[in-house]
């Protein structure tokens, strides 16, 4: 199993957490319909999400620290292996693969500017896991059956859009917190 | 016929060489090609769930013998894999599995797939709805019923429903709408619940052909929004133990059709909270029934480390809620399992490996690692 013992050179806080992690979040919400007492939830649409106005994301100070690297700022409450890592960006897709559309957000603050941005965790599908730059951080996160704040979903499974394998996860800037 | 020719020139060869006392017997030729398992399956057989995360389409299920530390066999279950489920009679491993047309891409199939425990082959199959979850294993997400009749699996696509299937018939029944709960947790011969978002339990009856013929909801059973509890409980008759984020014992109680909360207990004194000490890991909680013992993962850390693995398995009395042992563990854990019967193993999954501990858990002696145990074990199965 040296693929572990890799594991636990690349990252941060790697594993342990190997059995909790795995996830990706979730989202979720309003898709109960019918659910009278559940309340509303999250909802992040990846292909409709865009940077901060101003903000240059992977690097310089306004978006410091290392993309790659489980501390970076925005994997305060990430899941799975690092997109950077596998092709993609901490924003894009690795080629090949294809984002869910549904995932859950997180809130992390940014040290660069001082302030809380909202986080969507898009999965990327299609392809076995990547394998590489595991990262497991349970800022707020809570446990499965409060999906919306849980980091343990797989979300390319289920969508009808992309029922289809896990690959990597990606920390993508939805807007700042208010 | 000329590899038989070649044989038998080599048998020749070999029977001539001989200098004294009998050969050895040849394998070749004999009946026995392919090992089988005693039926039914050992009290301390532990069939150790693998999701594989570097390469979830290849879930793998290890089946160890924890007396003699040996490998007996190994299942092949799919992509995104959770946990096998056993019947009571031992003979039959019920495994919910995924599978895609062309290996990590094409058309989803899911189907519950069932095998014989001594031969550990194929012996059936049931197709089910393509919305089984995908998730970081836990044991809520299928269980049989009490009579194991009916096997109930969660689905999440993220609509909440779970699916009944019928291993009677070996049919899929249909599905039950479980509209902000998780889980399907088996309750009795014709019940489950799940566990909702608002820390509600939502209280399912099924009829004798398997359809859900009364739900339920309770009000928050814990308190969801400040210490929500673990999703892994562990089960004595009509109780389950849940334990908090924060360390609290959370025993919920079937009462009639519904669900109650009998009164939390802290698992740590005020002293032991300040030095940060709490749960963790993923199946953190074990139990013995006869023993009258709760088994806990512990480690000191924040508020945020609620998964992270404990080196420490601290023991309670259930009756009287008192710490009586601590076991110092020889590595950190993420899971723990007790067998069911009254000479006791506890088992344990080794943090950031594939190795699997095996504990005397009356004398907290480590008997035994297992290693070389998969990829990234997670779950463990006990025969019931």
């Amino acid at each position: 199993m040296k693929w572990l013992d890799r594991f636990t050179e690349e990252s941060v806080r790697a594993v342990a957490r190997r059995s909790s992690r795995r996830s990706l979040l979730a989202g979720i919400g309003a898709l109960f319909v019918g659910a009278a007492a559940l309340p509303l939830l999250p909802v992040a649409r990846g292909a409709e999400a865009k940077p901060a106005p101003g903000k240059k994301p992977g690097g310089g100070t306004a978006d410091p620290g290392d993309p790659s690297a489980c501390d970076y700022w925005r994997h305060c409450a990430i899941d799975g292996f690092l997109c950077g890592c596998c092709g993609g960006t901490q924003a894009t897709c690795p080629p090949g693969t294809e984002m869910s559309a549904i995932t859950w957000i997180g809130t992390c603050h940014n040290p660069g500017d001082g302030k809380d941005y909202v986080i969507s965790y898009n999965d990327c599908c299609g392809k076995t896991s990547c394998g590489r730059c595991f990262c497991n951080r349970n800022e707020r996160d809570t446990p499965l059956y409060q999906p919306g704040q849980s980091n343990d979903y797989n979300w390319c499974a289920g969508s009808s859009q992309s029922n289809i394998p896990y690959h990597c996860s990606t920390a993508r800037i939805v807007g700042a917190a208010e | 016929m000329i590899v038989g020719t070649a044989l038998a020139a080599a048998v020749l060869s070999v029977s001539g060489a001989g200098k004294a006392g009998a050969a050895l017997p040849p394998d070749v030729g004999a009946t026995k090609t392919v090992e089988s398992l005693p039926s039914p399956p050992g009290k301390h057989w532990l069939w150790v769930n693998d999701f594989v995360f570097p390469h979830m389409t290849d879930g793998t299920v290890h089946l160890l013998d924890g007396d003699s530390g040996k490998y007996l066999g190994l299942l092949s279950v799919g992509s995104s894999f959770s946990h096998v489920i056993l019947p009571r009679d031992g003979k039959l491993v019920y495994s919910p599995e995924i599978y895609f047309s062309r290996g990590t891409r094409g058309t989803r199939t899911d189907v519950v797939t069932i095998y014989d425990t001594s031969t550990l082959k194929v012996v059936g199959e049931i197709g089910i709805p393509p919305k089984r979850v995908s998730s970081v294993p836990t044991s809520g997400n299928a269980e049989l019923t009490d009579d194991d009749r009916f096997l109930l699996i969660y689905n999440f696509t993220p609509a909440q429903s779970v699916s009944v299937v019928d291993t009677m018939s070996r049919s899929f029944v249909g599905e039950v709408e479980t509209p902000g709960c998780a889980f399907a947790f088996a309750s009795g011969p014709r019940s489950f619940f799940g566990m909702c978002a608002d820390a509600s339990f939502l209280a399912v009856d099924l009829d004798d052909s398997g359809h859900a013929v009364r739900q339920t909801r309770t009000d928050a059973l814990f308190d969801g929004a400040h210490d929500p509890v673990a999703e892994h409980p562990v089960r004595i008759g009509n109780t389950w133990y849940y334990v908090s984020f924060d360390g609290r014992i959370h025993p919920i109680r079937k009462s009639g059709a519904s669900f109650v909360a009998e009164p939390a207990w802290p698992l740590t004194t005020a002293a032991e909270r300040r030095a940060g000490w709490r749960p963790g890991g993923v199946q953190q909680l074990a139990i013995h029934a006869g023993l009258g013992r709760l088994y806990v993962i512990m480690h000191q850390g924040g508020r945020e480390t609620h998964k992270d693995p404990g080196k420490s398995i601290w023991v309670y009395d259930l009756a009287s809620h008192r710490r009586v042992q601590t076991i110092s563990a020889a590595h950190p854990l993420v899971s723990i399992k007790a067998s069911t019967d009254d000479q006791p193993l506890l088992f344990a999954i080794v943090a950031e490996s594939n190795v699997i501990d095996v504990y005397a858990p009356t004398t907290g002696k480590l008997l035994r690692s297992i290693k070389d145990v998969g990829t990234t074990p997670s779950l463990i199965v006990t025969t019931p």
